[in-house]
């Protein structure tokens, strides 16, 4: 032995291992990665507020019920709007510029059918003692949304509606093809038993007065959709036995039966009531059945802009097509040819969206092109106004009342607007964001809530996502009845699609804007400065950096697959004094 | 047991005896007899050992480096270029402190190319921080060699033992070859502390700046002078067993009242015994041969010279342009000393050129000289003419 | 900060290097030798060239690796490996040796101890982290430096356009061998890369793993490229994915698009040369589109329909990670 102890492991500076993080590397850094959630194109774009990114999350994560709960924040009946809603979250789909958007509105039927099934609910607050209550008119989407964001709250809301059940036109308007009545009972029925009220039967004007419901509660939302149809005539002359489209599509969803058999139906109109008017004198046996509309069919290239196609939903016309409707597009009428009282025929001619000298496109009809169509009847399906029966001296906004965006009624105090009767927005999720808003607007003005949140944040791009890490994959599509089926009964057309199927298509979501919980970070850091937490870090990733050793490279913000990793300039050192 | 044994061969058996678990391998004259004896051992079964024959004397030398460092006891042999390729590692190795021992078969270097023996390559590493011990004859280079095994476990110190090529390695003679018993008596198993090890992972060889650099170097500078003292007691304790010593850092012979020495590296020793003893001269003469080169023995040569007039540095290396290497390194070691010898440097015996008995009376004349000899290749011959028909127009 | 410490204490994979190391911004080396030494395990001894990856995990006092770890010269790695290996099989203890060096340590100073330890087939797993120049030095070029690359000893010149001569066709030489495994992979395909780690690890007797590293100081990219930059290396059939069993290809990793040359190109500075409009850059280009289309022949790595597994299914990711 020599004097030293060979054992000594610094002999030779041989070196304890691990001893490098003493060395704090950080200290090179001139930006820094940073988690930056930004809302998914489907969250921003979801009329109600959803958040589709997140739901599907949950369903990745095996947690059904709190993807539920997620919907359940924005919009009580996701069975129901899962089934009718025109989707604009799967146009948005950053998915739909790789391969095929998610089928979002079929993961959002399927989370609502589960939760019937399961007899899931949402945990509420117990409704305040002596609370405010808010008188709502109008059981619609819009109202029912208000009610029930006022619940969420703790706040009583009663519901008044004329018709003896709730549910607006979800009940009346929406043929039982596209939303069973059970989807709709069950929905309600769950709303309900959390201590919302409703009245039926109460007909503002009649047997309710805006007055007593002003003295008799501490706010009035008015939600009462939009239920006149637009007056119609063709150069003032109108066929003696009109029937409204609106009217017959109310009636064949109320009793099933409609005075259409063997007549040669010409339904006027773009929209939806119009192409459910045509589809439903099909079923009602109409020897044929004409759709004329001034605009142009979904992707005709010949059409000028959005004013310039059809409003209804482009599977709805698909559908009414394959069913036997003849659609007439960018057509209007021109002539009733009336022999007695009775319709014999109508003049068609074509028509084009032209751009005016003042900016503004006008319809033109071109002379020339008229052509007769032997027609017994013609529904007019063209539109619809409010009825303001019992709110004579509330201001108008042309066929809407006036509110401003939040709802609120110039000149009025706890007064508002909701829906479609405001004129904001023309669908059933964008009644019920319509309705969440305004009852935001009543629970900040009765104190019981904060100012209504400001505009939010643009969605991510979809270049800020790394496709690398994606493989193509194909949407999962549900079956559809075939024709001879449909015309049979009521069943629905669309089925949902399988649970498997359902997770095949969660697993294709890109996450836009959130952690994809990937490990990209955390593999690919060179400097081992990304740490994965078996619980969610705070900022909602699953990793956290540390920034004692990051040197900023930015290397996980360039692999991240979310663009949810953004790099910010390093803030400058602080030295300490002397 | 007594028998006549080629030297390399009886090198390699004392290596086998040491129980050494890898043994790297590459042929190079004059030492290739050697690691060509261990294969045969390897391979008839006899010795339990790695044998890997690698594609040069770097990677020789690169082996066994990572064989101690894995905790394996390790041996390799080379000669010459060989040494020369694998200078970078024998610094690496020592360096590292790494226990290795390794037999230079000394052997000129080239240019010109030449395959017999001199001390050259053994100086160009003198300052790698190896112990350097030089063999007179077969007998030291075996027991010399075990006891290299001893001293770099303890020492961590690679060790570095010099033997004559083809003068010893190829000579017969008798050999008392240790039996195995007193080689396990003398060895104990082999065992390295920083070993690399999954359980207890180190780090070896890490890049050290100007601010520690020069610590590790004195570290293995002052272990090297501590070796000394294990080198010599190495040398006693086998002197225990087997009743040989070596002289410890350094033989000594002749009469206290010589005036002249000769001192010497390596079988030159031997030769001027010989010429002492057949062709007694003149005066009475010192002979002397340095063991231990590495480290330098300064207290024991100043020790060995004391009373003497004239030193002469007998040595079959110079370094060109700066005279006789051991003749300056003498002269630094004597300077100082109270009555120091006169040292003459004498060069002879490069490139494997005999060195005769005649050589004795040579020197005796040499230290005659009115000033000190700086450094005289005194078996220079004068060329021979190329004749007419070789020379080159 | 105690918080951190007890979160890596808990991370869910095994590291064998730790933070703290001094490699530059975004370093493909140390990436690369994070994931060999996760996938390698805590069994392994590792030999490491001097190099890029051992002068920033080892400036003393500090020390990054937390496993047995020896760094000799820089070009016997190889052969110090060799033998630790024959220290470890002399004494029957069952560890993995794993040698690490750069292309200098492997394709020029090293090759003659890689070459030795092959062929005796020593049980190591040889490592070439590849980022084509000794850079460590400051980027000099080596024979892994592609073909008109500039580096400090091959600069872009009025005269002469960066290197002249062809990279050094380093896998076949080593397949020349007709060793056990060899395999090509890179750090854009981290799954790819440790899977075939694990295979190096199984393999009874010398494997050979070339792993493409970028460097974004030497290659003169910014640092969050490191990835894209090894990827389009990949897809563009510069760099071919592929697994060699004695000598005979066995496997490749099909290209599913194929990405032109000059995309690979445009993001590093040491081509900035070749992309302008006069014949020489022109003329370069095109030979490089060439060579790479060549490796795309040779090779076959143009994906069929069939193929399960190519450069997009390679590198999908889930929720949930590669490790839950």
């Amino acid at each position: 032995m020599t004097a030293k102890d060979p054992a000594l492991p610094q002999r030779a500076a041989t070196l304890p291992p691990g001893s490098s993080r003493a060395y704090h590397t950080g200290s090179w850094r001139q930006q820094r990665p940073v988690h930056r959630r930004r809302p998914a194109p489907c969250h921003h774009t979801c009329p109600a507020g959803e958040d589709p990114q997140f739901y599907i999350q949950k369903l990745q994560e095996h947690e059904p019920e709190a993807a539920f709960r997620s919907i359940l924040e924005a919009n009580p009946f996701p069975a129901v709007t899962g089934r009718i809603c025109p989707h604009p979250c799967e146009t948005a789909c950053n998915r739909g510029r790789f391969d095929e958007p998610i089928a979002i509105h079929a993961i959002e039927r399927h989370l609502g059918d589960l939760a019937i099934a399961g007899r899931w609910t949402a945990e509420l607050p117990p409704l305040e003692e002596d609370g405010p209550t808010v008188a709502i008119v109008g059981a619609g989407p819009a109202g029912l949304s208000a009610a029930w964001q006022l619940r969420r709250r703790g706040l009583r809301a009663v519901l008044y509606d004329r018709h003896p059940l709730a549910g607006g036109l979800l009940r009346t308007a929406i043929p039982l093809y596209r939303l069973p009545r059970a989807v709709l009972e069950r929905e309600l029925e769950r709303l309900f038993a959390t201590g919302i009220e409703f009245r039926g039967r109460c007909r503002l004007g009649q047997e309710i007065f805006l007055d007593d419901l002003r003295r008799t509660h501490d706010a009035v939302i008015l939600a009462i959709g939009l239920s006149r149809p637009r007056p119609w005539s063709v150069r003032g002359a109108v066929p003696g036995d009109l029937h409204y489209g609106l009217a017959l599509l109310e009636e064949w969803i109320d009793v099933g039966a409609a005075p259409l058999q063997g007549r040669t139906v010409v339904v006027h109109g773009g929209g939806n009531t119009a192409v459910d008017v045509a589809r439903l004198a099909v079923r009602a046996g109409a020897r044929a059945v004409h759709l004329v509309t001034t605009r142009a069919l979904p992707g005709d290239p010949s059409a000028i802009g959005p004013e310039d196609v059809m409003q209804a939903f482009p599977r709805e016309i698909e559908q009414a097509r394959e069913e036997g409707v003849i659609v007439h597009p960018h057509t209007t009428i021109t002539r009733l040819i009336i022999r007695g009282a009775r319709l014999r025929a109508v003049e068609l001619a074509a028509v084009r969206a032209l751009a005016g000298p003042d900016g503004r496109t006008r319809r033109v009809a071109f002379e020339g092109t008229e052509q007769i169509l032997e027609a017994d009847m013609v529904v007019p399906a063209t539109g619809e106004i409010v009825d303001a029966e019992g709110l004579d001296r509330l201001p108008r906004a042309g066929d809407f009342l006036a509110s401003d965006r939040w709802g609120r009624i110039p000149g009025e105090k706890l007064l508002y607007v909701a829906g479609d009767a405001s004129g904001r927005g023309a669908s059933v999720s964008a009644a019920i964001g319509d309705g969440a808003r305004v009852a935001a607007a009543v629970l900040h003005d009765l104190h019981r809530g904060l100012a209504p949140s400001p505009s939010p944040e643009p969605p991510i791009a979809y270049e800020a996502l790394n496709l690398h890490y994606f493989d193509h994959e194909p949407r999962r599509e549900p079956a559809i009845l075939p024709v001879p089926e449909r015309l049979e009964s009521d069943r629905e057309i669309e089925q949902g699609l399988s649970a498997s199927e359902i997770a095949s298509e969660a697993g294709r979501c890109f996450s836009c804007g959130n952690c994809l919980a990937c490990d990209n970070c955390w593999t690919f850091c060179p400097d081992l400065a990304v740490l994965k937490t078996a619980e969610v870090a705070r900022d909602g990733s699953h990793y956290v950096f540390d920034y004692d050793f990051c040197k900023g490279c930015g290397v996980c913000a360039a692999e991240c697959p979310c663009g949810f990793i953004e790099m910010v300039p390093e803030p400058p050192p602080r030295f300490a004094a002397g | 047991m007594r028998a006549a044994f080629e030297g390399s061969q009886a090198i390699a058996r004392a290596v086998a005896m040491c129980r050494p678990e890898v043994i790297a391998a590459y042929p190079i004259t004059p030492q290739t007899h050697i690691v060509e004896a261990l294969a045969r051992l390897v391979y008839d079964g006899e010795l339990e050992a790695e044998i890997v024959s690698v594609e040069s004397e770097f990677s020789a030398a690169s082996v066994v480096l990572g064989a101690a460092a894995a905790g394996a006891r390790a041996y390799t042999a080379s000669a010459s270029q060989g040494i020369l390729l694998m200078a970078e590692v024998l610094y690496n190795i020592a360096g590292m402190r790494l226990p290795l021992v390794l037999t230079c078969a000394n052997r000129a270097v080239s240019a010109p190319i030449n395959i017999w023996n001199d001390h050259q390559d053994a100086m160009a590493v003198r300052d790698a921080g190896w112990i350097q011990l030089f063999c007179t004859d077969n007998q030291e280079a075996v027991d010399t060699t075990v006891q290299a095994f001893r001293i770099t476990q303890r020492t961590e110190i690679p060790v570095m033992v010099c033997v004559d090529g083809f003068i010893l390695t190829h000579l017969f003679e008798p050999i008392d070859l240790p039996s195995q018993e007193e080689v396990d008596r003398y060895l104990p198993p082999f065992t390295f502390a920083r070993r690399l090890d999954p359980a207890r992972p180190l780090t070896l060889g890490a890049l050290v700046g100007p601010g520690h650099y020069t610590e590790v170097r004195a570290e293995l500078a002052a272990d090297l002078e501590a070796a000394k003292a294990e080198i010599v007691a190495a040398d006693r304790d086998w002197a225990d067993i087997t009743g040989r010593f070596c002289g410890g850092l350094m033989r000594a012979q002749g009469p206290h009242s010589a005036r002249l020495g000769i001192l010497t590296l390596g079988s030159i020793y031997g030769t001027l015994q010989e010429a002492v003893a057949t062709r007694p001269p003149p005066e009475p003469v010192r002979l002397m041969a340095l063991r231990c080169l590495r480290p330098f023995p300064v207290e024991a040569l100043r020790e060995a010279c004391r009373g003497l007039c004239d030193l002469i540095v007998l040595e079959r290396a110079i370094a060109p342009g700066a005279g006789g290497i051991l003749a300056n390194e003498v002269r630094a070691a004597l300077y100082g000393m109270p009555d120091a010898p006169r040292v003459h440097g004498a060069v002879c015996g490069l490139g494997g050129r005999d060195v005769p008995l005649e050589i004795l009376p040579r020197l005796i004349e040499l230290a005659r000289a009115a000033e000190p000899v700086w450094s005289e290749i005194v078996d220079l011959q004068a060329t021979p003419p190329v004749p007419m028909e070789g020379r080159v127009r | 900060m105690t918080g951190t410490q007890e979160l890596r204490r808990r991370q869910p994979r095994f590291l064998g290097l730790e933070p703290g190391h001094r490699a530059c911004q975004g370093c493909g080396q140390a990436l690369a030798a994070a994931l060999v030494t996760e996938a390698a395990g805590p069994d392994v001894i590792l030999v490491n060239a001097t190099g890029c990856l051992e002068v920033f995990t080892t400036p003393w006092p500090q020390s990054a690796w937390r496993l047995p770890w020896i760094h000799s010269l820089f070009e016997n790695a190889a052969a110090v490996a060799a033998g630790v290996e024959a220290a470890l099989k002399r004494q029957g203890r069952p560890s993995k040796v794993l040698a690490f060096a750069g292309d200098g340590g492997t394709f020029d100073i090293g090759f003659r101890s890689l070459s030795g330890m092959i062929e005796r087939h020593h049980e190591v797993l040889f490592v070439c982290f590849d980022n084509e120049a000794y850079m460590n030095t400051g980027v000099q070029r080596s024979s892994s430096t592609p073909h008109a690359a500039a580096t400090t000893t091959s600069p872009a010149g009025r005269k002469l356009p960066g290197k002249r001569h062809l990279k050094k066709d380093l896998l076949a030489i080593v397949t020349a061998h007709h060793l056990p495994y060899a395999a090509t992979a890179t750090v854009a395909y981290p799954g790819d890369l440790m899977a075939k780690v694990r295979r190096g690890m199984a393999t009874e007797g010398p494997a050979f793993l070339l792993v493409y590293s970028p460097c974004p100081l030497g290659w003169v990219h910014d640092p969050r490229d490191m990835i894209a930059v090894a990827r389009l290396a990949v897809e563009t059939g510069i760099f071919p994915v592929v697994e060699f069993e004695r000598g005979e290809l066995v496997s490749v990793l099909p290209i599913r698009e194929k990405k032109p040359v000059v995309e690979f190109l445009r993001l590093q500075g040491r081509f900035a040369h070749l992309l302008g409009d006069d014949p020489k850059a022109l003329e370069e280009r095109e030979h490089l589109q060439a060579l790479a289309d060549a490796n795309i022949a040779r090779f076959g790595l143009l994906a069929r329909g069939e193929d399960e597994r190519d450069t997009v299914s390679a590198a999908r990711v889930r929720r949930g990670g590669r490790i839950r």
